[in-house]
């Protein structure tokens, strides 16, 4: 089941679909071997079922990265989160406070 | 009991490590404000996501930062915060939230991804139709409602990999799980991600095949 475009032979089905489609989800989320990238850019030219496959996942995969909303940490509980931190240096310098308090009642 | 179990998370958290560093205490103040405090916005998100509730979100983000302030010692400074983090906040969701989880029932992935692998090829043959025309004409509420669709270790390596921008490798770092299995998930997440997508399409009166 091929057709001719030029003097490329189009394949218009993939015997290893699956295996290509982790492939180029590597490829498109750049972690992609040299081996698989080159095997990628050999392929994408004579198989339509993998380049549809591509162009499918690149909508998906820009479509999550650009339309589903990100969330932004509410100030409230950054100013909690900091609270409780401080907490820990309120007490630090207070025992610091203390230890220079004994220290003079001693040394004077 | 709950000691032993917080020694193994953060012993484990250690692997990020080469040495442990000691931390001054204005250092460790100094790190958590340069190194953690940015990650805030993507951390909460992450959370929101897992837990689709912002009370949750809250509790589990706040949770999450006072870990890694109180096991500072084991975050080598000038490391990858951000992955390190993701990896206390994921721990900390499966040991803690989970275990009040609002969600009706724990997913176990293994025994999804058992189904699924025994379906993959019919799965594909359906999600294959999906017409790219259709995700562009998608708003950012329908895709978000369908990746929450996913069950939630399938939800997770989507976010971390097309939202947050992880690569394999700290994807694996972060879930504890081999790179390998990280593109199985990932693709068999994709699929079902598709698969929902297509459900949605059908829905907003698109053609199934092109």
């Amino acid at each position: 089941m091929t057709e001719c475009s030029g003097n490329v032979l189009i394949k218009e089905e993939c015997e290893n679909h699956e295996k290509c489609m982790k492939m180029i989800q590597a490829v498109l989320d750049g972690s992609a071997s040299p081996e698989e990238i080159e095997h990628f850019k050999s392929n994408m030219e004579v198989c339509k079922p993998c380049f549809d496959g591509y162009e499918l996942e690149k909508s998906i995969k820009n479509c999550l990265q650009t339309k589903v909303e990100k969330k932004c940490c509410p100030q409230n509980t950054v100013d909690q989160l900091k609270a409780k931190i401080g907490i820990g240096l309120v007490l630090l310098a207070g025992f610091i406070m203390k230890i220079k308090v004994i220290q003079v009642i001693f040394l004077s | 009991m709950q000691k032993r179990i917080q020694r193994m998370e953060f012993e484990e958290e250690e692997e990020f490590v080469v040495s442990k560093p000691k931390y001054s205490e204005s250092e460790k103040y100094r790190i958590f404000d340069k190194e953690f405090m940015p990650h805030i916005d993507s951390m909460y998100n992450f959370a929101f996501r897992l837990t689709n509730d912002e009370d949750d979100a809250n509790d589990l983000v706040q949770d999450t930062y006072m870990k890694a302030f109180r096991f500072i010692n084991s975050f080598q400074e000038g490391t990858n915060a951000k992955a390190w983090l993701f990896r206390i906040l994921k721990n900390s969701f499966i040991n803690d939230y989970r275990k009040k989880s609002k969600e009706p029932s724990k997913v176990d992935y293994q025994e999804v991804e058992t189904v699924y692998n025994s379906t993959e090829d019919a799965e594909f043959e359906s999600t294959s139709d999906l017409r790219i025309e259709a995700v562009q004409d998608m708003i950012g509420d329908e895709v978000a409602m369908a990746l929450n669709g996913l069950p939630v270790d399938f939800r997770t390596v989507i976010i971390l990999c097309d939202i947050e921008g992880f690569t394999y490798e700290e994807m694996a770092k972060i879930l504890d799980i081999p790179i390998g299995t990280v593109r199985s998930r990932l693709h068999r997440a994709r699929n079902l991600l598709k698969e929902k997508l297509r459900s949605y399409a059908k829905s907003m009166g698109y053609k199934e095949l092109r």
